[in-house]
């Protein structure tokens, strides 16, 4: 028998486009050196599934404005920290006398809102369906015990709406395992009928050449049909997590967000419900609207949906380094550019 | 403090102004386990040098936590210097420590580890003759930190440097990579993940002696501590102008290691070690010392992880796991655990 390897090795079909979704997968596909073994029909285009690598620079500048302008105690994800707003990151606005903590999971900032009442403490809520429920859970707990020192400042993320308005930029997704067994594979189905295609993927090497081998032969067998499978059944379940789904819809709901690079895209995020409104960053402080701005050089717009590669853009490697990142695909290790950097080309690179 | 705890039991200021105090602190913890015939009470220790030359290093210590499953502060700072010693082929000879040490520390703690400090220079061989311990207040260090400096005689016949590598060369490394970084990782206790991971660290002079008794033709051991064995792959690669190939599959991790680096996205390769080495020698050289290597206490599971080319200078590629090539990334990056 064929192993995925040989499929994919020995591929001689018409050009295939498949768009990972998911940071992980990144940094994964370039970790084992996959895009070696491809031929040159099939390209991998590492789409927006990093949380880092879609925060608009407007989101940044609010974190930076309750920190500043506020006196609030910022709690975040390391990666964040980086990640340029229109002025200054985090990490700059630190160096100004900003309080900023490195939290490894939200319910840490409600500990450290409970052990600080006399601070306002902000949770930073970036991320996809993963780690909503842990957002959710915090404010819950926040709620629950009545701390009135804590808040999210909201830019959560879900997919489905996302590949709707990536469609047109692969043929194929592979879509992230870990996301697909929170919000179960309804969702991929429904995208079925919109046209849209691709494979629930697992995170070791042989699940993601196992995936790919699948959207292989089945784009060969029917051609222009749209698929879904899922590849990684030992995790993901058709019905995902009842129990995380039950979870988020008690505190957020859908709503428009903005996505670094990519815009506007109507109903892809999620904001807390009125019930929660106190514990929304944005209407405690009455925080102006902010229309942030990114370096106009930095083409990661156009890097995560496959219109061009990281080393197209002229800041690559020179002005933008993982050290000292202009955009935020560079930021963090499972962005694009980074990984095309830390990985990228052996002998010129 | 708990009212019945006598104030006798924890570092203050007092230990550290030089006077009666400081001398009881002296005798009760460093005088008790460093005793040697060496061992100076006055400015400084006067010691016999045979000919030769010597080799001559200091390093400083501020691991948090001090304690962690498999040693303390106190075994790390002897076994730090005694391996940078033992990297240049030198056989440890004398060691002294400075301590600064934070008000309040209880005393019981400083007595543990002054006696790691002496089972760990009894098993290197190698004596502790001078020291000075300083009190710090409270908030003004973690705990304690401690400096180490020691002098080694350098074996006739071995010449070691970064800068000897040379295409052809096996690279070996003397363990299962990353378990010290892993170990510290766990230990803060950040990520809320239990592993059974203990550090490596261990004194490697009997290590490096078993190897060069085996060969006098190597060329480069390093040991492999802050950044891990890819940041020592990397110095090397630069320093000699050569380009190294990996096997992954060849790299030695315990499953606990992999484990913890795959729920936190890190590399073990750029994870510490602190009983680790990494050997260039030629490859005819590399069978008579891995055998030499493996009947030791701590290099059992050595490997030969790679070798040296020509090709790609100051870069390290790998073959993965699928058999594609693929670059190790840089050292460099801060050690963050994934979020998604
Ligand atoms: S290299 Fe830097 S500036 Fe260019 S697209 Fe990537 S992140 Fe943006």
């Amino acid at each position: 028998m064929e192993t995925a390897k040989q499929i994919i090795e020995s591929y001689d079909g018409r050009k295939l486009r498949v768009m990972e979704v998911c940071g992980t997968h990144t940094h994964e596909i370039f970790r084992l050196g996959i895009r070696r073994i491809l031929p040159p029909q099939i390209e991998l285009i590492s789409g927006p599934g990093c949380p880092v690598c879609v925060t608009p620079a407007g989101y940044i500048d609010e974190a930076v404005m309750l920190a500043l302008e506020h006196g609030a105690v910022i709690c975040t994800f390391g990666d964040l920290i980086r990640v340029p707003g229109s002025e200054m990151s985090l990490a700059g606005a630190r160096s100004k006398g900003a309080a900023v903590k490195t939290v490894y999971s939200p319910l840490d900032a409600v500990d450290f809102a409970r052990e600080n009442p006399d601070k306002q403490v902000v949770f930073l809520a970036v991320g996809f369906e993963t780690t909503v429920p842990a957002a959710c859970l915090a404010v819950k707990k926040a709620a629950a015990e009545g701390l009135a020192n804590f808040s999210i400042l909201g830019a959560n993320k879900t997919m489905p709406n996302a590949y709707k308005a990536l469609k047109g930029s692969a043929d194929a997704f592979l879509y992230p395992g870990h996301v697909n067994a929170i919000t179960g594979t309804a969702v991929c189905e429904d995208l079925v009928k919109l046209g849209v295609s691709g494979v629930v993927a697992g995170f070791t090497a042989d699940e993601i050449l196992t995936a790919l081998a699948v959207i292989i032969r089945l784009s060969a067998s029917a051609p222009g049909e749209p698929f879904f499978r899922n590849c990684y059944p030992r995790v993901v379940r058709p019905e995902g997590s009842p129990a995380a789904l039950k979870l988020m819809d008690t505190v957020m709901e859908p709503c428009d967000a903005e996505w670094r690079g990519l815009g506007v895209i109507p109903m892809s995020g999620l904001k807390l419900r009125p019930a929660f409104a106190a514990y929304d960053a944005r209407l405690k402080f009455s925080l102006p609207p902010v229309a942030g701005r990114s370096n106009p050089a930095c083409r990661c717009g156009e890097v995560l949906q496959g219109k061009c590669k990281s080393t197209d853009c002229k800041l690559f490697g020179t002005a933008c380094t993982p050290l000292h990142p202009v955009g935020a695909c560079m930021v963090s290790n499972e962005g694009a550019c980074s990984a095309y950097y830390q990985y990228g080309d052996i002998l010129n690179g | 403090m708990d009212n019945n705890m006598n104030a006798n039991d924890f570092v203050t200021l007092a230990h550290g102004a030089g006077g009666r105090q400081t001398a009881e602190l002296i005798d009760r913890v460093f005088k008790a386990h460093f005793s040697n015939p060496d061992f100076t009470g006055d400015d400084a220790a006067v010691l016999p040098v045979d000919a030769g030359k010597i080799a001559f290093t200091t390093d400083g210590f501020i691991v948090s936590p001090f304690e962690f499953p498999g040693g303390n502060i106190g075994k790390l700072s002897i076994c730090g210097t005694v391996n940078d010693l033992a990297c240049m082929g030198a056989k440890p000879l004398y060691l002294a420590c400075a301590f600064v040490i934070e008000e309040g520390f209880p005393l019981a703690k400083l007595e543990e580890i002054a006696a790691a400090m002496k089972k760990t220079a009894d098993e290197a061989g190698v004596r502790i003759v001078a020291g000075d311990t300083k009190v710090a207040g409270k908030g003004q260090v973690d705990h304690v930190f401690i400096t180490t400096t020691g002098v080694g005689q350098l074996t006739e016949g071995v010449r070691t440097s970064g800068a000897f590598a040379r295409p052809g060369d096996a690279v070996i490394v003397t363990g299962d990579v990353g378990r010290h970084g892993c170990t510290i990782l766990l230990a803060r206790n950040e990520f809320e993940i239990d592993a059974d991971v203990t550090s490596d660290c261990a004194p490697l002079w009997g290590t490096v002696k078993s190897m060069i008794d085996a060969s006098r033709d190597i060329h480069v051991i390093r040991d492999a501590t802050r950044g891990g064995v890819g940041t020592v792959l990397y110095e090397i690669a630069d320093q000699s102008k050569v380009g190294i190939r990996l096997n992954s599959a060849d790299v030695p991790v315990a499953p606990e290691v992999r484990g913890v680096c795959g729920m936190l996205g890190l590399e073990p390769l750029y994870l510490a070690c602190e009983g680790r080495l990494v050997v260039f020698a030629p490859k005819s050289e590399a069978p008579a010392i891995l055998e030499a290597l493996r009947k030791g206490p701590y290099s059992a599971s050595a490997a030969i992880i790679g070798e040296v080319v020509a090709d790609h200078p100051g870069k390290v590629v790998m073959t993965t796991e699928i058999g594609a090539q693929s670059l190790l990334p840089q050292p460099g990056g801060e050690l963050l655990p994934r979020i998604c």
